[in-house]
């Protein structure tokens, strides 16, 4: 990543889930915050996720999911980006994700999650500390 | 002695400089943290215009002098009778997971525990999307928010948990469903059919509030304007031939919870109204005939107790004002929000943190209700934001909490108790102006659909969403035990939940591979060459935007076509949303 280049963060809806609060609020948090934010928009697959992530050269995906269905896609992500060999862009999830799940979730190679009341700036500090370390 | 206005618009700036002044500085402020309203800014003599009496136009003070549920309240707390289970001529409990086997199961084990009220179906995202559980983009949801709905056996076999004294004809349905609402009217018809029961007989009530889907919710399929399409035809439908069944459950609730203001809600929701309206009347209705069969699922959500009173009031006046004078409804009842509960807090007021305090924020949400119209419903249990389903003991705290509002502390025994108050009055009056400024914006871009369509509903509600949590995180609204009063010296009050097994894990984990077993075999076993010509049918009606779909989406649903098949056949003919970016 280069020193003066933007951070690039996809903000995903993958599945059927309709619930959109979260993924519009923070990606115009992390906008604000001086990130590139693409955001797919509601209903993608894992595959179209991963290939926008590959195709935008992105250097963190957030995935946002309340239906509950959070431990199968992700899944299905962190495998796609690893078939892809990018599984260098960290993956955060967001959404209502019960205690137990998070562990589940972190060890599939997600790097961080972040569920209600989180405040965006921590988000941000978070990837800039994390993308920080890797480079 | 009489004062007039000129005298208190004197006594007001003087009060203004001698008393709040002095205080503001003496305690350093900018301005008054609270405010005062005097007999200045709502007029008294407008009063019969503007409140009138509660069950008269324009219903501001309420549809009626008191509803239903509390004709019988106290009866009902004596005999220990528990409405939240429904029973014969009511609607049961919201849910629904698994197969529609699982679900009837389900059903018949409440039924054994008393709980006998009638369906109360919340479907999977699969079936609300309009696709069949065998659907690459149907793995993982199968059977997971909701039953999983293919075809109109798996309908029925829900419906084997209804007979005899709970039969169709007896308890209303309610179908938490939007874009293929018409495939699912249509399987409660064939049902009917099936049955043997006149469809005049039926009642319950579908979702059907297709718009919002849009601006909050995200289940839609096709474009809006094609969606409205569908809409006029079931309005059209229902209204001919199933006059006791309701037409749709129009939602603001919904966009609150996406972000809205509540400006945006009340404007947008009544932008929604209007186009349903238009669509029945563009289906040749008279608008008095249909009106009254729309129903609202309680819009409004925020902690804001006295905005939220207001809110209410402002609604019914303005739907009441919008049927009589722009379709000059004569019926009151088309021009009531006819809705279950009124004000309410949001899912979204609740918290992760600290919990419990979830039932303290549920309460005031409550008491908003019970002031504007509506039971004192302590809504959501405190578990919400937990994700993990309501518990025995939250549901009873919930429950325990709305009793106590009604009989204790009596909150439901007067009927508006803010009508007249000087800061009530002003407050509708605020909201109701602001709401028609921003109704007229969207009129002036062409109404609800153009206002979907160009995006605007949608990017109001996301920079409403992220504005409020900009301010949550710079401390300009506050909200107990996230932004404050997180010291270290706070503690996590213990909770106890034990879960009822409402829904088994282990058929949940299944339900998708049973489900698809169930799809699969239903494909062996129907006729194919009836299938293909009814839904062949259904493309021919399509194109022609004259002809109402619903005989034909019957006809397809009778031949065991499945959801997905006849809402691919709509996706040719009309095309399919695009999912909004930012």
């Amino acid at each position: 990543m280069g020193g003066d280049s933007k951070i690039r963060v996809l903000i995903a809806k993958p599945g059927l889930d309709g619930h959109e609060r979260g993924a519009h609020v923070v990606a115009y948090g992390l906008r604000d915050e001086g990130f590139e934010v693409i955001y797919t928009g509601l209903r993608q697959s894992p595959e179209q996720i991963v290939s926008a992530a590959v195709q935008e050269d992105v250097d963190v995906v957030g995935l946002s999911i309340l239906s509950g269905a959070h431990l199968s896609l992700t899944k299905k992500v962190m495998d796609g980006l690893k078939a892809k060999g990018a599984n260098d862009i960290l993956v955060t999830v967001g959404g209502i994700i019960p205690e137990e799940d998070k562990k589940n979730l972190e060890k599939m190679g997600v790097g961080g999650v972040f569920t209600s009341g989180t405040k965006i700036k921590d988000i941000a500090a978070f990837i800039r500390t994390k993308l920080g370390e890797s480079s | 002695m009489r004062n007039s206005k000129k005298e208190i618009k004197e006594a007001l700036t003087k009060w203004e400089d001698e008393v709040v002044s002095p205080r503001v500085k003496k305690f350093n402020l900018d301005k008054s943290p609270t405010t005062f309203y005097p007999p200045l800014s709502s007029d008294s003599s407008h009063f019969m215009e503007k409140v009138g009496f509660p069950g008269q136009f324009p219903y501001t003070a309420g549809n009626n002098p008191f509803e239903f549920w509390r004709a019988y309240a106290n009866f009902a707390a004596k005999v220990g009778y528990r409405s939240e289970w429904g029973g014969t001529g009511r609607s049961g409990k919201y849910g629904g997971f698994g197969t529609p086997a699982d679900y009837r199961d389900y059903l018949l084990r409440m039924q054994s525990m008393g709980r006998i009220g009638g369906p109360n179906i919340a479907f999977d995202l699969v079936t609300q999307c309009g696709y069949d559980s065998d659907s690459s983009f149907a793995e993982g949801e199968v059977g997971r928010v909701g039953v999983a709905v293919d075809s109109l056996r798996d309908f029925a076999v829900i419906y084997e948990a209804f007979t005899g004294p709970l039969d169709i004809d007896k308890v209303p349905s309610n179908f938490t469903i939007n874009a293929p609402a018409a495939v699912l009217i249509a399987m409660y018809v064939c049902l009917a059919k099936k049955r043997g029961i006149p469809l005049e007989k039926l009642t319950g009530t579908p979702q059907n509030d297709i718009l919002k889907e849009f601006i909050a919710r995200g289940t839609y399929i096709y474009p809006p304007a094609q969606s409205l399409r569908l809409f006029r035809d079931t309005c059209v439908f229902c209204c001919k031939h199933m006059p006791e069944f309701n037409i749709n459950s129009i939602g603001g609730y919904h966009m609150r919870e996406a972000g809205a203001t509540r400006v945006q809600d009340l404007a947008f929701s009544m932008a929604n109204g209007i186009a349903y309206i238009e669509a029945g009347i563009e289906g040749g209705l008279e608008v008095d005939e249909f009106a009254p069969a729309f129903t609202f699922n309680a819009f409004g959500g925020s902690m804001e107790i006295y905005h939220e009173i207001a809110f209410q009031r402002a609604a019914r006046r303005m739907w009441a004002h919008i049927l009589k004078e722009r379709f000059n409804a004569k019926d009151p009842k088309s021009m009531q929000i006819r809705q279950p509960i009124t004000a309410h807090i949001g899912c979204s007021s609740t918290t992760l943190q600290r919990p419990l305090n979830n039932l303290a924020r549920a309460v005031v949400g409550g008491m908003a209700a019970g002031m504007s119209g509506g039971i004192p419903g302590a809504f959501p249990p405190f578990d919400e934001p937990l994700g993990l389903g309501h518990s025995q003991e939250a549901t009873q705290l919930q429950q325990d909490a709305s009793r106590i509002m009604v009989f204790e502390a009596k909150v439901t025994d007067v009927c508006d108790p803010w009508a007249g108050s000087y800061f009530m009055e002003s407050l509708t009056d605020g909201i109701e102006k602001d709401a028609l400024a921003e109704l007229k914006k969207i009129e002036k871009m062409g109404g609800a659909v153009a206002a979907i369509e160009n995006g605007y509903m949608q990017r109001a509600v996301a920079k409403s969403a992220y504005e409020r949590q900009k301010k949550i995180e710079n401390q300009e609204e506050l909200v107990v035990g996230v932004n404050c009063f997180t010291g270290e010296n706070e503690i996590d009050v213990s909770i106890n939940r034990c879960v009822e097994a409402t829904y088994d894990p282990d058929l949940m984990k299944t339900a998708e591979e049973r489900q698809k077993a169930n799809l699969a075999r239903l494909k062996r076993e129907r006729n194919g060459t009836a299938v293909g010509s009814s839904l062949k049918n259904l493309k021919v009606q399509a194109e022609n935007q004259d002809k109402n779909l619903m005989p034909a989406i019957c006809e397809c649903v009778e031949n065991d076509a499945t959801l997905q098949e006849i809402c691919d056949v709509l996706r040719e003919v009309f095309g399919e949303a695009k999912p909004m970016k930012i």
